[in-house]
């Protein structure tokens, strides 16, 4: 179970269908396992439902009602020829669904789509031998998404954000001046954190870390390393 | 919540429960008394009038398929609906911008617009007991807010502004932007409270 968890104001957005970006994916990730933020994103979604209640109607197309109909009796029409000619479809698509999911079945669900391998196997890109990287394809313009790979034991150069990073712990353990992560802790750092996150003795630490601004790291060797960070 | 609410939303879980059934005179009075602020919603997320047509059937086309699993006693009719809209504009958006998610890789099992009766933890009577108050609770809330704070959470749910976005909307420092929402959270942070609470008291005593 995790203790820390996204602000109320991300879950929220999360509920409004706003965040379809890396933020989403990352609370999605978060949630699929905090029954505690479960809870509040189906007040949020209630609240949504209550402002669609509250909110006065505005006229439809004429035809609206018709196209409707029309529609749905076409599927009627062409759904049963249509699902006998997709239930082979559909068993193959199972079946190659989970020859694909063998490898990454232990990643949370809203990554399979995007992480071939688990953390295992991943090509990660060496910064240093501390820590790697993967990049995760649902970047956009404002978001960058990231797996972290922090070697047992090792430290993060002291760094500072110009932004915010938005951090999932994935797999073992890490601490800085704060706190103590575990995973699914959901952890926010910002510019005013000033901190060196160190990896627990026993085994390397996973993160997943969205960050709408590169780092800036601070010490001498944060200040080699940065270019690399880009 | 007043009677009149209260029956209507007993009323709309009733249609839906119909539709599932596949009564086309429910789809029709289902139509009738939410196309409008279905579409509303669509409008007032930015679609201009005829994408916001689109998001309509879209959304009523699923409302029929989906039906069958729609279960009253973990979301209201509304609530339901509302995922089902959120969802089909966030897949309608991407057909526009490729890069984005699809409302699936958010929601991977659906939550609440496909749960199945093993989707959450709890016991039946935990989903009885929480649904009846969820039925009851939030819209008091949304009703109970200032307007300055529900003008704040309107801007998050339509139209996806941050903080600072809606600062800039509404000509107000960033820092009372943040203090109502935060204000306007934790009314619904303390009603979620105040809802785990009856219900611990409701499963106490009916053992
Ligand atoms: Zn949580």
């Amino acid at each position: 179970m995790a203790n820390y968890h996204p602000a109320d104001e991300l879950l929220m957005q999360f509920a409004a269908g706003q965040l379809t970006n890396a933020l989403g994916i990352q609370a999605a990730c978060h949630l699929e396992s905090c029954s505690q933020c479960q809870h509040k994103v189906r007040l949020y979604e209630q609240l949504g439902g209550d402002l669609i209640d509250i909110s006065s109607p505005v006229d439809v197309a004429p035809d609206a009602k018709s196209k409707l109909l029309a529609a749905l009796h076409q599927q009627q029409a062409t759904g049963e020829r249509a699902s006998i000619k997709s239930a082979a479809e559909l068993s193959l698509d199972a079946f190659y669904e989970e020859q694909l999911s063998q490898a990454n079945q232990r990643l949370p669900k809203p990554l399979r789509r995007f992480v071939p391998e688990y953390y295992d196997n991943l090509p990660w890109k060496g910064l240093s031998k501390s820590i790697q990287s993967y990049d995760l394809p649902f970047s956009d313009e404002q978001y960058t998404a990231r797996f972290y790979k922090i070697a047992a034991g090792k430290e993060l150069p002291q760094h500072t954000h110009n932004g915010n990073e938005f951090t999932l712990v994935m797999s073992g353990s890490f601490a800085d001046l704060s706190g103590d992560y575990h995973p699914g802790d959901f952890v926010l750092a910002d510019h005013s954190t000033h901190h060196q996150p160190k990896a627990h003795d026993k085994e390397d630490c996973i993160c997943f870390a969205v960050t709408d601004a590169p780092l800036k790291m601070t010490g001498f060797f944060g200040r080699m390393l940065n270019p690399f960070l880009r | 919540m007043t009677q009149s609410t209260q029956s209507n939303a007993q009323y709309l879980n009733q249609l839906v429960l119909q539709v599932a059934q596949k009564n086309e005179q429910a789809y029709l009075e289902l139509f009738d008394s939410c196309a409008g602020r279905l579409k509303a919603y669509a409008i007032k997320c930015g679609s201009n009038p005829s994408d916001a047509e689109d998001l309509l059937q879209e959304c009523l086309l699923t409302v029929w398929n989906k039906a069958p699993q729609f279960n009253p006693k973990t979301a209201s009719a509304m609530t339901w609906m509302y995922t089902i809209i959120r969802n089909r504009r966030i897949d309608l958006l991407r057909k526009e911008k490729p890069n984005l998610l699809q409302s699936f890789d958010l929601w991977p099992d659906g939550h609440i617009e496909q749960s199945q009766p093993d989707d959450f933890t709890s016991s039946d009577l935990n989903d009885d007991v929480e649904s009846d108050l969820n039925a009851k609770s939030v819209r008091i809330l949304i009703e109970s807010l200032p307007e300055e704070q529900r003008q704040i959470v309107y801007k998050v749910y339509f139209e996806g502004k941050s903080h600072s976005e809606i600062s800039l909307d509404l000509s107000l420092p960033l820092g009372t932007i943040k203090s109502r929402l935060r204000l306007a959270m934790k009314k619904l942070d303390n009603l979620a409270k105040e809802q785990m609470t009856w219900l611990i008291i409701i499963l106490l005593t009916n053992f």
